[in-house]
């Protein structure tokens, strides 16, 4: 009795196994996942977790990633409003938010067929959008004139509504411009007009410099000058100081007159004999005139 | 093993059916070692659920496709942990600390590893091929090069590996992207030599926002621009560092001038100045000795001007005299008639004068 029971628990279990293994089926969560009935897909599904459907000939499911992919296209060349040729590459995160309408759109669901059909769009979005905007909108150091962002969200926007109105159940999470880029011929003139510029920017340099360098040589000048100057003048002043100290004694001499005369005489006498000199004197001058009436080595009269 | 010894009880009696014992002991030996076998394999089965989380890793466990918990709460640390075995539970382990990196080349030109090595680069063409080599365009519509490295940590583990197929290149993407828009704000002397840290940080900020706008779930760790001028131009751009260099050079002489010239008039001015006031404190000086020597002598002076006036006059004389290096006297002609008197003058040099000390 109780070996029947077990080989019944067993076989029961192996049953509801089985039956799962042909009923059930769960999606991942990156994935999304699709079921058919003969072939006719009926239900999408987004969320992860188990469900049902029939077994084999009368549905199936097919899962896709759900997850971002990213995608870049061509480097392809159009004009811009101001006819610059201008080549630009992006790069695209898309991912595949209705799985039922992917499936029918890209046979089976292919990814490939499905990058090939966003690859037409962005060229034709691109093209549009470069069409509509000048260089200028692409690169300006003002940031109020660049349009950089705006074009993206152009680009995003034209592909996005395309999607939709094709009914592809792919969604555009992101859009980005991933490489900017001039004709090959146009590089040279560039490289042209950049070295004019260097070479502008070099004399400038050079006749700043010298400019600068006169500017800050004479203002020195002018420093030193007004340094002296107002110098002089503060000694003029401290002299003039002193003489008017000076004369404060003036009272003293005026006291005498003819004996301050007479100091002052003798006083210059003792400067000015102080160094090496020759002095010729004859008699008349104190204290030689001594000497007068001596009788020297001539008769005298 | 109640079960497995019934079928024996009837084959005791009747040895002679060994044969069918033999079988039926053979049997039961076997179906002994099918349950061993089945008990060792469900064993397998759960003990298969164990496994272990590095310190560097962060792993969810998926429970027929759905994460196990909600946010962080789903993420697994370091440690062992138990799931069940596929096709129930699947283990998505995620390497969290672990720094990646990724370069954007799309503003670089076309370059080989064994070059970059060597620290070498391609001839230049005389222009860019844009099917190979990259560059940014600068605001003032230039061309320049510019590349940056960046590394990243994931901080959304379930964001990254749930929602990219390929995260990496999407953040690489961005980094493209902020590149370019960055450079497109920025002129090209900005770029290279003025703002390169400005620009650099403008280009981080770019793909911060970026990866916040996109929710990539990783945070930039390390971030660094390298920019360089096209190889076609080298010659041009470093004839206007040389041009900056000699400006410098040439600022750099003036001022050294403008310092010494300054600062010599300086000295001379106090020096100016210094002189003045000793020359006051000197003539003040000297007057007032004088004012003093007048009111000494003054009274003896009025007593008797002459005798006074012949002595001074007498003792300063004799004073200056013993200075006086040659003397001459020349007594008057007999004949009461002047003399004429012939100099030779042929003087030595004069002596170098020393400095007064004032």
């Amino acid at each position: 009795m109780k070996r029947n029971l077990l080989t019944l628990v067993i076989g029961a279990v192996l049953v509801v196994i089985f039956a799962l293994l042909l009923f059930v089926f769960q999606v991942r969560k990156s994935e999304v996942a699709v079921v058919t009935t003969f072939g006719k897909p009926t239900r999408p599904i987004v969320e992860p977790g188990p469900y049902f459907k029939w077994p084999w000939p009368i549905q199936k499911v097919y899962k896709f990633d759900q997850r971002i992919q990213t995608f870049e296209d061509k480097f392809t060349e159009d004009f811009t409003a101001d006819n610059n040729n201008l080549l630009t590459m992006v790069y695209v995160g898309w991912r595949i938010t209705e799985p039922n309408t992917f499936y029918q759109k890209f046979r089976g669901g292919s990814v490939a067929l499905a990058e090939s059909q966003l690859e037409g769009m962005l060229r034709s979005a691109k093209s549009g959008t470069v069409g509509r905007h000048s260089l200028s909108d692409f690169v300006n150091p003002d940031e109020k004139q660049l349009k950089f962002d705006a074009i993206e969200v152009e680009i995003k926007d034209l592909v996005q509504s395309q999607l939709q109105t094709n009914n592809c159940g792919v969604q555009i999470e992101f859009l980005g411009i991933k490489k900017l880029g001039l004709p090959d011929s146009v590089t040279q003139s560039v490289f042209d007009r950049m070295t004019k510029e260097r070479e502008l920017l070099s004399s400038r340099l050079q006749n700043e410099g010298e400019a600068d360098a006169q500017n800050i040589r004479s203002t020195a000048n002018r420093k030193a000058a007004e340094l002296l100057a107002s110098a002089e003048g503060q000694a003029t002043r401290i002299r003039g100081e002193g003489e008017a100290k000076a004369a404060e004694f003036l009272p003293v001499f005026q006291q005498n007159p003819q004996l301050a005369n007479f100091l002052l005489r003798l006083d210059a006498l003792d400067q000015s004999l102080k160094e090496r000199s020759t002095l010729i004197f004859d008699q008349r001058t104190p204290p030689f005139d001594l000497f007068q009436g001596f009788p020297t080595n001539r008769p005298n009269r | 093993m109640s079960n497995g010894s019934e079928p024996n009880q009837p084959a005791t009696p009747s040895p002679v059916d060994s044969g069918s014992q033999a079988l039926a002991e053979a049997l039961r030996s076997s179906f002994a070692i099918v349950k061993l076998v089945m008990i060792v394999l469900l064993a397998v089965f759960l003990f298969s659920g164990f496994f272990t989380v590095g310190p560097q890793e962060k792993a969810i466990i998926l429970r027929l496709g759905r994460p196990l918990g909600e946010g962080e709460k789903a993420l697994l640390g370091a440690g062992p942990h138990w799931a069940w075995p596929y096709p129930i539970d699947e283990v998505v382990k995620i390497p969290i600390t672990e720094i990646q990196k990724v370069t954007s080349t799309v503003g670089w030109y076309a370059t080989t590893p064994q070059q970059e090595l060597a620290g070498t680069e391609p001839p230049a063409g005389p222009s860019l091929n844009p099917a190979v080599d990259g560059y940014a365009l600068t605001a003032d519509g230039n061309i320049v090069h510019t590349r940056a490295t960046l590394s990243y940590r994931i901080e959304d583990p379930i964001r990254y590996v749930f929602d990219f197929v390929t995260a990496s290149n999407a953040v690489q993407d961005a980094v493209n992207n902020a590149l370019l828009r960055t450079a497109a704000q920025f002129k090209v002397d900005d770029i290279l030599t003025r703002d390169v840290i400005v620009f650099q940080d403008a280009v981080r900020k770019r793909v911060n926002q970026l990866v916040e706008a996109q929710k990539l779930g990783v945070i930039v760790e390390q971030f660094s621009v390298q920019s360089r001028a096209p190889r076609q131009l080298k010659q041009a751009f470093d004839n206007v560092i040389t041009a900056g260099q000699n400006r410098d050079k040439i600022l750099s002489e003036a001022r050294s001038y403008e310092n010494q010239t300054v600062s010599r008039a300086g000295a001379d001015a106090s020096a100016r100045v210094n002189i003045a006031q000793s020359d006051r404190t000197l003539l003040v000086e000297a007057v007032a000795a004088d004012a003093a020597r007048f009111k000494g002598v003054r009274a003896q002076y009025e007593g008797n001007p002459n005798l006074f006036a012949q002595q001074h006059l007498v003792q300063t004389m004799g004073r200056v005299l013993t200075n006086v290096s040659e003397k001459i006297y020349l007594p008057d002609r007999a004949d009461g008639k002047s003399r004429e008197l012939r100099l030779l003058l042929n003087r030595e040099p004069p002596k170098p004068k020393t400095e007064e000390v004032r």
